[in-house]
């Protein structure tokens, strides 16, 4: 019939009917829900506030009379005369008077101005001469500090850090010196941060560097991240299994503190035989579940698929979503249900295996393309000479000023860089990138 | 296995065995009603005991009979994996059904816990499960989807076959009461531990209630032809042939890896020889 209809909402006479059944069921659906729209709350309250459709039609009362007409205004925002018209809403003829409603944003920033002698007193700089200064900030005053324009506009060639550093030094000698005690500006934004000139343009650069980078560098980056990442990972594994040993693990605590509290905080009396039989055994199943079977301790009760969920997630939390998505894949292809049809423990328990090995295959199939990637970028020449060092050394030629990491090697590279623009040719089966080298690449390392 | 040997570790043990087994010979000599009841009360580190469930529906669609809001006539159950008596373990299940039933809780003080009914629309059904008290006094929640329609949409609706969807899932009890243990120890219904040598189980309690047992398995059920089978030797067997392609798998890389190292260092001998 109407919107109503078209919105489903429910008809005017709901609110009568609304009122005997709230009594009776309180769990109920609402009349004029759907069955299967209510379903999808679960029966839990709207988030959102129910319109009362009775409201929706309703107007406020209209005793007022309003038109639109074409008027003239006047700004507080503008400093000359001009007048302009605008469409505005005359309620009862009587035209609205007081400021034009947009003026309040005409926003400009209070720009310091100095006396020739506080100049003498306190801002003298042998980097800029008055005029210099006096130009710098009639241009602040102009274009509302806005220092990429201001650079652009400056006559003399200055950075955007130079001026901004004399802009705000400037501003702050002026407020110290005006105030009547060093203590009564000290929270004064401009004195509490001073502008940083040297971590400015450090940030920049950075920026920069980031920005420029290409996507063959970024993928390197990667690797190296990658790698460093296993790397942790690896130690982390082995130090948890260490502590491990111990009867209560746990991750958080640092080393030396655990092995210290250890043999007060057991509330067994025979916490001496704990430390050879413990040592007989440490496992790094162990140390993966640990905690996840202590936080289902807790529960009292819980599902064997619940605890598998739970155990599943902690051994993957170090791995990438990624990861995570190949593992699946992985055991799809070898044809085993993501979660097992029948969860006893030791179905669960061989599922967790199956997934860890999985965990490793990936792992090593990455080594083993980070290894041949290290191998073919020895031919390369872009890294450095020793196999232990060349992350570093190729972060080091990032840092450089020039930007291209190519060239920060310097002259003693030069002819290896030659060797590298051969390479393209001469090793034509060497991949641009590793996820394409795979195939042909494992078909080498098995012929070799 | 390897597997079950690791799960076996997962529970930091040797120290609270020992602890538990000198505690309750001491208890034993001591040989009162009060360290009777500690007994029964204490809880046992390094023991979980599991009741392997299966719960699920059956529904059968009612052909010439279904009308526009009752086409199938549908039973959702939890019952024990083998159709022994959860009773002993489960004190009441409360099924929780579409709204738009009449009394949609459904209560049942004892097995078979079970809700039959007829309907037309698929819907979530909470099922809360409650415990004796020397169990756990923390409820357990399982959902079951409704099914009524086979998976197969196109396929002509049988009144003689029904739907069945059921799933398997195991509620575990991690460290027990002893009074639990004892009570269910002999009882099918529940998986024991194989329990650390040298420890001693109390006297298993009598089970008083044999009738009782009777009424509450789901041997006899009308619908048991229907129950699914869940097998756990071919859960294992699957995953054992998966475990040995990974395994190969990886023994395989690592020999790549070792290759790949190798010629890798002369490279570098040849690169600095330059």
């Amino acid at each position: 019939m109407d919107a109503k209809d078209i919105l489903g909402l429910p008809k005017n006479s709901l609110p009568q009917e609304k009122k005997p059944r709230p009594q009776k069921d309180s769990q109920r659906k609402p009349d004029g829900i759907s069955r299967e729209v209510y379903a999808l709350t679960g029966g839990l309250a709207p988030l959102m506030p129910a319109i009362d459709a009775s409201q929706l039609k309703k107007r406020p009362p209209t005793d007022e009379k309003i038109t639109w007409q074409w008027l003239p205004f006047t700004s507080s925002a503008r400093k000359d005369n001009l007048q302009l018209y605008h469409w505005t809403r005359v309620v009862n003829s009587v035209p609205p008077t007081g400021d034009y409603s947009f003026a309040k944003y005409n926003k400009s920033v209070d720009v310091v101005k100095y006396t020739d002698e506080e100049y003498e007193k306190y801002l003298t700089d042998p980097m800029w001469t008055k005029e210099e200064t006096d130009q710098l900030f009639d241009l602040c005053q102009r274009f509302d500090l806005r220092f990429i324009v201001i650079a652009d506009r400056f006559p003399s060639s200055r950075t955007v850090e130079e001026l901004k550093d004399r802009y705000y030094s400037v501003s702050r000698a002026m407020l110290i010196a005006r105030a009547p005690s060093p203590g009564d500006v000290s929270g004064h934004p401009l004195v509490k941060e001073p502008y940083n000139v040297s971590q400015e343009i450090e940030r920049k650069r950075a920026l920069c560097m980031v920005l420029s980078q290409t996507k063959h560098q970024e993928r390197k980056d990667a690797e190296v991240l990658a790698e460093a990442k296993r790397i942790a990972e690896s130690r982390m594994v082995t130090r948890v299994a260490e502590e491990s040993e111990l009867p209560v693990p746990s991750n958080a605590a640092p080393e030396s503190a655990e092995r210290t509290s250890v043999p007060g905080d057991t509330v067994s009396p025979s916490s001496n035989v704990q430390l050879p039989s413990a040592a007989v055994a440490p496992s790094t199943a162990t140390a993966d579940n640990a905690s996840t079977l202590a936080s289902l301790r807790m529960l009292r009760v819980y599902l064997r698929t619940y605890a598998l969920e739970q155990m599943v997630q902690a051994a993957s939390s170090s791995a990438g979503l990624r990861t995570i998505k190949r593992v699946e894949q992985t055991l799809q292809e070898l044809g085993v249900n993501l979660k097992p049809r029948v969860p006893t423990k030791l179905v669960c328990a061989e599922h967790l295996e199956l997934r860890k090995e999985i965990l490793t295959l990936l792992n090593l199939q990455k080594q083993l393309q980070y290894k041949e990637a290290e191998g073919s970028s020895f031919r390369d020449g872009s890294y450095a000479d020793t196999p232990g060092t060349p992350k570093r050394l190729y972060r080091g030629g990032d840092q450089d000023r020039t930007f291209v990491p190519d060239m920060s090697f310097g002259g003693e590279r030069v002819g290896k860089r030659d060797q590298k623009r051969k390479a393209p040719g001469r090793l034509s089966e060497a991949p641009s990138s590793p996820a394409q080298s795979k195939r042909p690449r494992k078909f080498k390392a098995s012929d070799l | 296995m390897t597997s079950s040997s690791s799960s076996k570790k997962l529970v930091p043990d040797q120290p609270e065995i020992s602890g538990s087994t000198t505690k309750s010979l001491r208890t034993k000599m001591i040989k009162s009603e009060d360290s009777e009841k500690r007994i029964l009360n204490k809880k046992l580190k390094d023991v979980e005991i599991s009741l392997p469930i299966v719960y699920g529906n059956i529904s059968f669609w009612l052909g010439k009979k279904a009308s526009e809001y009752q086409s199938h006539k549908w039973t959702v159950y939890v019952r024990g994996a083998s159709n022994e008596d959860l009773g002993v373990v489960v004190k009441r299940a409360v099924f929780q059904l579409h709204s738009s039933f009449n009394n949609p809780t459904r209560v049942l003080e004892s097995p078979p816990f079970e809700v039959s009914e007829a309907g037309w629309g698929e819907f979530e059904i909470a099922i809360t499960l409650y415990f004796h008290s020397d169990v756990c006094d923390k409820p357990l929640n399982l959902y079951h989807h409704l099914k009524l329609y086979p998976e197969d949409e196109s396929g002509p609706m049988s009144t003689k076959k029904p739907v069945v969807v059921e799933s398997y899932d195991e509620v575990v009890f991690p460290e027990p009461s002893e009074g639990f243990l004892a009570r269910v120890q002999n009882h099918p219904a529940v998986t024991l531990p194989r329990l650390p040598a040298g420890f001693t189980l109390p006297p298993p309690v009598p089970v008083e209630d044999a009738i009782r047992k009777k009424r509450g398995d789901t041997k006899d059920h009308p619908l048991s032809q229907w129950f699914m089978n869940f097998s756990e030797a071919d859960e294992l067997l699957q995953l054992a042939a998966a475990r040995q392609q990974v395994q190969a798998h990886i023994a395989k890389l690592r020999r790549q890896i070792s290759v790949v190292d190798g010629p890798h260092q002369q490279q570098l001998k040849s690169l600095s020889d330059q």
